[in-house]
């Protein structure tokens, strides 16, 4: 009987143990296969994994001074001669290395976000829902697409192009594409944004119709230039900035009368009227808070970071006014209040104010909105574009421009040719978008990196070398050329 | 078929024998040698026959057996022992204690067996081998002290995390922690055992040992048994001690006046305006600065109380103990707290059904104990912050930035102002009936665990360490395991030759955890801290579950041929859920083979050996290195976006890449091994060969960024462990006044990476300490070069006067650092990365000393590990001005190349061109060190002195003197805890170990 018992219990422990189905996976909480994008909110839940690509604090993307390092090739910015600074100087002094952990970020979170729109490009048409909502979020995704790919082609020139989102073996072989093929991607993504986008952001952190047009009209004026050089794209360039200005109050776009509320760096507001597009961010939530605004651009004396100030030569001229009032910080105010003019701080060198945060906070995470574009640049292309396409500047040209330096508290421009008003108009536009990341690839599409850059100031940083063609470009990441051999 | 009948005949005739004997009463009392303390419920067994009777309380026993009989007398932790009645009717019979004697029984998986018929390689760690020591936890107890068993406490912290490897690591995916199986529950928490509580600790190292853990084998096994009760009177021990702790050394940092004058050479090198007036300079000469070595280090209390009540009736036997450990890290603001309770009872129902219960809860408490990195680690800040920066403004606040040192939060903030705080409470309850069944030799043992662990986290961040961002978070999870084990053993010896021993076993065990998560940002009242989460502006909150399960269905057949040759075969089949179908069900076998030559003639005759064995096996075993899923393609689910200033919306992006093929990584193993025992076996020496290579080997692919980035694993890869053991252990001396008993064992591993099966010529393994300091992933993995092996630039000095063409090459002038350029292709890239040296040891040693001299006993235990290199990045970011520091704080860079003062010195200028990586082999350093890991004097009261009650007092040291040339505070420390062994040995301002001096008291009444 003992016996019984014990087998009775070793009998039921292996039934209740051993049932048939006791080795299946069951997968709780895991979001597996594409059924995740079959319905709206899926949809919904892919794209906002797209945009955060963009935004993901110190991780990927724009939310750091790390794609303001990127362009730091312009003679508007430089970076501390010491400190921590070798990954900025790299760009500054046209040294940079594949390993550069700054260029990572951007490249990374550009193709990250290109993956996030492929997968919803690939999969919209079956997702069941609401037509005109699905169609808005494969017209955003197609503009994620376009805009990550814009980055990529001119921070690298040639590289991998993908359109496809599940990974198979044989991506990680694929060659480099040439600029001219991906400039086809952005054009095509961007026409069908163009399409399916509506002409009110659903979020100040979205693209609305005009958002769209702005860009497409930002890619034919690169298109133009170096490396394509295909001039025709100048006349495409002009008419798709046109309506956006003609349309500005349909898309909810204004060259805001006072530049002290341009960069006001409120993080209480939402952006302004002035924005075309921005990456929102948000304190509260430690990936999505803005990392580029506030320390980085705050010089030590501010107990700041130093990431990124203004080169001496660019300060010096620049223009006299309002404008220069508000874009840079030539007193710093020490913690225990004491004042030192730049000319006396620990790097010697006037620091950007239009980073600052909104009542000088001395911190380096904030809600502050990122600037990705502003209507002031739509503004400068139509007028560049158009001066260049025909030859001479309208009047829409003009006023575009003259709009920007009245509100600089600068003399209105006028009877110029078009080679004088388009070479003024880039000229405005390193001032007005100092270290917004335009001058870097103005210099590059009009091939006068070292022109500009002869202008230094012996007292900052110099170049390492002679400025190439090949300086226009950095090496793909050490991450990609070491995985994949025909990326070398 | 003649011998066929002789036998027949000489079986008969014993049969015969038998019956013609006369019966006769025996009885008499059975005693412990040592104590003569009667030895109740042992076992008197006529041989060959099933009668048998058992001692009772008083150890007496009376037997009717036939004159000539043999009595076979047996207890648990006692030598069998036969004796022949030959017509006597009182035989009183002492036993001795299983320690002392030869044949000593080693617990196996799934068994027993005598050491004698091993033919495995285990290493025994037994309670005397400690019990001179202050030990605290199962890692402490197996430092040094096994052949084949390296430890790195690696956080320094109390309860801070170790490292423990047996016989080098396998994996590079997975865990590399061996497996613990407690009290037969399989894969334990070694937390939950009190050192005190163990009965004896078995390290199983080759695979005739380990494969019948299968799938989970491969990393070696430590099987860990705890006491059963002492049946007979009540007796309660106390032991308690108070220990204080204060760091190993301290870095040699400039003072203030030297920092500001350093500082402002610096910037007149670099041409840029000084920081310091002369008048602050002149200040700090006369006032000092602040010693931020001074503001986190401190010296600290603990103590540690265990009470123990063991006793037992005739059939019944129990231990409860009790354990609390109270202990403050020398770093402020940092503690480990301790309590556990066990409680074992064992009852025999009859002479053929003995159950039994173990319970353990254990709760651990860790205060900010855990690794950390770069910025948020004081250890880092304390030697970047300036020393001309105060710890307090006027109004006693912590000044929250330094104008000049480390650009983030202070180290004083960092201690008081950010808090992680972990429980963990640990239950483990194990039931087992043992039933032997009506053949001989056979019984069934059914055996049936829960473990269940609850894990409690708490973090906490203030407005100094936030941006004025206060946040904090909690955090809760729960484990649930159900094991369940039905074996079937058999163990007979037939015609006093064959002895055969058999266990067949079918186990499952389920994994179930869970977890959520929640998150207050920017919170509206920080001194609320983490019990107020709601008062935030924002939330986001976190829940995940797994669960997976295993199968197994295993063996082990051993025969012993007249104790002279021996054989071993046993096969585990474990089925898991984590793969696919057709993957799921891998087989794990083992062979091996024991030839004892002492019970030769011609081995006997040469006088020598008392026993020499040579032993050797080989087979499979698995590691689990893969996670629940990664078959399948699951979405990132924690990635929120902003779309307005004033929220998140939830989103998803696409996560790695899953793989259907995935299966077992599998080891299979060799070892060689000879036993040796000499001079009336006063000296053992064991030495062994192993060779472990594992196959399948699963790595991460890594993923380029364009596909997304991210990982696959797959199976590919091979790597290779070999090394020798050596365990040698004297009885130097052993008089009653005098003794001195010394241990020592020596292991070497080489590790290396045999192929990464064509998916890459190498693969970065980051660790994300260097964070801004390193350029790229700090470790390679690489064909041929072991695992955690350094990737960065060869360092040459610095350029020297004479070599100014050279140098422009590089865009350098002479005091500049100089770099090996491999490809000499003019600049320093990538290209030139190299091998620089490898963060996992070769040789370990342990060599343990028990000197006693009447009642005073004397421990000396040193430690040794030779063959690592450490990534000294505390130094460098110190010396280099990177990662979160601003300027150079050590004394060393008074020594730096200063153009037409010293020139020969290779630590660089200051100069504009100078270009450092700390990546590189100026901070890579030998990690090598002996240590004096513990002495100890113990002082007994003599008997006389205190009647049945024993005293022991004890005083001692750990990691008293350190011999090293590592210039970091504590070679043993590193970032890196236990996870991973592709990226061992970097310090970035590790927990350092400390200097504890403890005072003891044992009490046992």
């Amino acid at each position: 009987m003992k016996t019984f018992k014990i087998f009775f219990i070793a009998a039921f422990s292996m039934l209740l143990l051993g049932c048939s189905d006791f080795l299946d996976e069951e997968v709780n909480g895991a979001l597996v296969g594409n059924s995740a994008l079959s319905s709206e909110e899926g949809l919904e839940a892919a794209l906002t994994g797209a945009y955060k690509a963009w935004g993901t604090t110190w991780g990927s993307g724009f939310l750091h001074s790390t794609s303001i390092a990127a362009t730091m090739g312009g003679d508007d910015v430089t970076t501390h001669k010491a400190s921590n600074k070798a990954s900025f100087r790299e760009f500054d002094q046209f040294n940079v290395s594949e390993t550069n952990q700054r260029t990572q970020a951007l490249y990374t979170g550009c193709y990250k976000a290109i993956q996030g729109a492929n997968n919803i490009i690939a999969n919209y048409e079956n997702t069941k829902g609401n037509e005109e909502h699905i169609n808005t979020i494969a017209g955003e995704a197609y503009f994620v697409r376009a805009v990550s790919y814009y980055w990529l082609v001119r921070l690298y020139g040639e590289i991998p192009l993908l359109t496809q989102a599940e990974y198979t073996d044989d991506l990680l072989s694929i060659g480099k594409s040439s600029p001219e093929e991906v400039y086809a991607l952005i054009e095509s993504d961007l026409k069908m944004a163009e399409e399916k986008v509506p002409n009110t952001k659903r979020d100040a952190g979205r693209p609305n119709k005009g958002t769209v047009k702005a860009y497409l009209a930002d890619v034919y004026l690169t298109e133009a230039g170096w490396p394509l050089k295909q001039i025709d794209k100048y006349a495409l360039a002009a008419a798709k900035a046109k309506e956006v200005i003609e349309n500005k109050e349909t898309y909810g776009f204004e060259l805001l009368p006072s530049l002290a509320e341009v960069f006001e760096n409120d993080p209480e507001k939402n952006g302004t009227r002035e924005t075309v597009f921005q990456i929102s961010t948000f304190r509260g939530n430690g990936s999505t808070t803005n990392a580029n605004y506030g320390s980085a651009a705050m010089p030590g004396e501010e107990s700041g970071w130093d990431d990124f100030f203004a080169e001496l030569n660019f300060f010096h001229d620049f223009p006299e006014g309002v404008r220069k009032e508000v874009t840079f910080r030539t007193e710093f105010i020490t913690g225990n209040g004491e004042v030192i003019p730049w000319q006396d701080s620990q790097t010697g060198h006037p620091y950007y104010e239009k980073y600052y945060i909104k009542g000088d906070i001395r911190t380096w995470s904030s809600s502050v909105p990122e600037s990705m574009m502003r209507y002031a640049h739509v503004l400068t292309i139509y007028a560049e574009a158009q001066a260049r396409a025909t030859g001479s500047p309208d009047a829409l040209a003009y006023e575009s421009i003259n709009s920007i330096r009245r509100r600089a508290g600068l003399e209105e421009l006028s009877g110029m040719t078009g080679t004088e008003f388009a070479k003024a108009v880039v000229q405005e536009r390193a001032w007005e978008f100092a270290a917004e990341r335009t001058r870097w690839f103005d210099l590059v599409r009009l091939e006068m990196v070292k022109e500009a850059n002869a202008n230094k100031s012996p007292e900052d940083l110099q170049p390492l070398g002679e400025i190439t063609k090949e300086d226009y470009t950095f090496p793909l990441p050490f991450s990609e050329t070491s995985i994949n051999d025909n990326l070398k | 078929m003649r011998k066929f009948l002789i036998l027949c005949t000489v079986l008969l005739s014993v049969q015969l024998d038998m019956l013609a004997q006369a019966s006769i009463e025996v009885t008499g009392t059975v005693t412990e040698a040592e104590t003569g303390i009667p030895i109740p419920g042992a076992n008197i067994l006529e041989k060959g026959t099933t009668n048998g009777v058992m001692t009772d309380f008083d150890g007496n026993y009376a037997i009717e057996v036939s004159e000539n009989a043999i009595l076979e007398i047996s207890f648990i932790g006692y030598a069998s022992k036969q004796i022949r009645v030959n017509g006597r009717n009182e035989i009183n019979i002492n036993m001795e204690n299983e320690a002392s004697a030869l044949d000593e029984v080693i617990v196996v998986g799934y068994g027993t067996q005598s050491k004698k018929d091993l033919t495995g390689s285990i290493s025994v760690v037994s309670t005397e081998d400690f019990a001179q020591q202050p030990v605290t936890r199962v890692d402490e107890v197996l430092q040094g002290r096994a052949a084949g068993v390296q430890v790195t406490q690696a956080g320094g912290a109390p309860g801070g995390e170790s490292r423990v490897r047996i016989r080098g690591a396998n994996s590079v995916l997975g865990n590399n922690d061996p497996l613990y199986v407690i009290d037969g529950y399989v894969g334990a928490d070694f937390n939950m055992v009190n050192p005190s509580d163990i009965e004896s600790i078995q390290v199983l190292k080759d695979a005739a040992s380990t494969s019948i853990y299968g799938s989970r084998g491969a990393n070696g096994v430590v099987i860990i048994t705890t006491k059963d009760g002492t049946k007979g009177e009540m007796q309660v021990s106390y032991e308690g001690n108070f220990s204080v702790s204060e760091v190993i050394k301290k870095w040699d940092v400039l003072g203030a006046q030297e920092f500001a004058q350093i500082v402002n050479e610096r910037s007149d090198a670099l041409g840029i305006s000084p920081v310091y007036t002369p008048e602050e300079i002149a200040s700090y000469s006369a006032n000092g600065g602040t010693d931020w070595q001074d503001v986190i280090f401190r010296t600290a209390w603990g103590q540690e109380h265990k009470v123990n009540v063991s006793g037992g009736g005739e059939k019944t036997s129990y231990l409860v103990s009790g354990n609390y450990i109270d202990r403050k890290g020398i770093i402020e603001n940092s503690d480990f707290k301790r309590y556990g309770i066990r409680s074992n009872i064992n009852s025999e129902i009859n002479d053929n059904l003995t159950i039994g219960v173990n319970i353990n809860a254990t709760r651990l408490e860790n205060h900010n104990t855990g690794l950390r990195s770069g910025t948020s680690n004081p250890v880092v800040q304390a030697l970047a912050w300036a020393p001309t920066t105060p710890v307090y403004d006027e109004n006693g606040d912590y000044i929250l930035s330094d104008p000049v040192g480390s650009f983030t939060y202070s180290p004083a903030a960092l201690l008081y102002e950010r808090n992680n705080d972990n429980q963990r409470n640990i239950a483990n309850i194990i039931g087992n009936i043992n039933y032997k069944l009506p053949v001989e030799g056979l019984s069934v043992d059914l055996n049936y665990a829960v473990n269940y662990v609850n894990g409690q986290g708490q973090s906490f961040l203030g407005n100094a360490v936030s941006q004025n961002n206060p946040g904090a978070s909690r955090s809760s999870s729960e484990q649930i395991t159900l094991q369940g084990t039905n074996s079937l053993n058999y163990n007979r010896t037939f015609n006093d030759v064959h002895k055969i021993s058999a266990v067949a076993v079918f186990e499952t065990q389920q994994f179930t955890n869970n977890y959520f998560s929640s998150t207050g940002n920017t919170l509206l009242f920080p001194s609320l801290g983490y019990y107020n989460l709601p008062l935030a502006e924002s939330y986001s909150v976190g829940s995940g579950y797994t669960k997976w399960s295993l199968l197994s269905y295993l063996g082990r057949f051993n025969y012993t041929y007249n104790d002279k040759l021996l054989a071993s075969i046993a096969v585990r089949r474990d089925g898991s859920s984590k793969f696919s179908e057709d993957n799921r069900f891998s087989t794990f076998p083992s062979f091996a083979l024991g030839y004892v030559l002492s019970e030769e003639e011609f081995i006997q005759n040469l006088n020598v050996f008392d026993h020499l064995k040579l032993r050797g096996s080989w087979g499979k075993t698995g590691s689990q290195a893969i996670n629940p899923y990664a078959t399948l393609s699951a979405y990132n689910t924690n990635t929120p976006m902003a779309f307005n200033s004033g929220g998140v919306t939830s989103g998803i992006q696409i996560g790695n890449p899953g793989n259907s093929n995935l299966k077992w990584e599998t080891t299979s193993q060799t070892d060689i091994g000879l036993e040796m025992q000499f001079f009336d076996r006063r000296l053992s020496v064991e030495v062994d060969y192993f060779k472990k290579e594992t196959k399948d080997l699963l790595l991460n692919q890594a993923l380029p960024s364009y596909v997304g980035g991210g990982t696959q694993t797959q199976n590919v890869g091979e790597i290779e462990n070999k090394g020798f053991e050596f365990a040698l252990s004297a009885d130097i001396f052993n008089t009653e006044l005098f003794s001195w008993s010394s241990n020592l064992n020596v292991s070497t591993v080489k590790n290396k990476v045999v192929s990464l099966g064509g998916i890459a010529s190498r693969i970065p393994q980051g660790t994300g300490v260097g964070a801004g300091l390193s350029t790229t992933s700090e470790f390679m993995l690489m064909p041929g070069e072991s695992l955690a092996s350094y990737w960065g630039l060869e360092y040459l000095g610095t350029w020297k006067p004479g070599q100014e063409e050279e140098a422009s090459r590089y865009n350098a002038v002479p005091g500049d650092s100089r770099y090996e350029d491999l490809n000499d292709d003019g600049t320093i890239t990538t290209d030139d990365f190299q091998i620089i040296g490898k963060g996992i040891p070769t040789t370990t040693a342990g060599w343990n000393n028990t000197l006693a001299y009447n009642n005073f006993t004397l421990n000396l235990f040193f430690q040794g590990v030779f063959g690592i290199d450490k990534l000294n990045y505390t130094r460098g970011a110190a010396m280099t001005g990177s990662g979160d520091a601003r300027q150079f704080i050590l004394s060393d860079i008074k020594d730096r190349y200063i153009p037409g003062v010293n020139e020969t010195s290779d630590i660089p200028a200051f100069s504009n061109s100078n270009v450092m990586y700390t990546q590189s082999s100026r901070f890579v350093e030998k990690g090598d060190y002996i240590r004096l890991k513990n002495i100890s004097l113990a002082y007994e009261l003599p008997e006389s002195f205190l009647k049945e009650t024993k005293l022991r007092l004890s005083l001692s040291a750990t990691n008293l003197f350190t011999i090293t040339d590592y210039s970091g505070i504590d070679p043993e420390s590193s970032n890196i805890g236990s996870a991973t062994d592709t990226a061992q040995g970097i310090d970035y301002g590790a927990y350092p170990n400390s200097k504890t001096y403890t005072v003891g008291l044992n009490l046992t009444f």
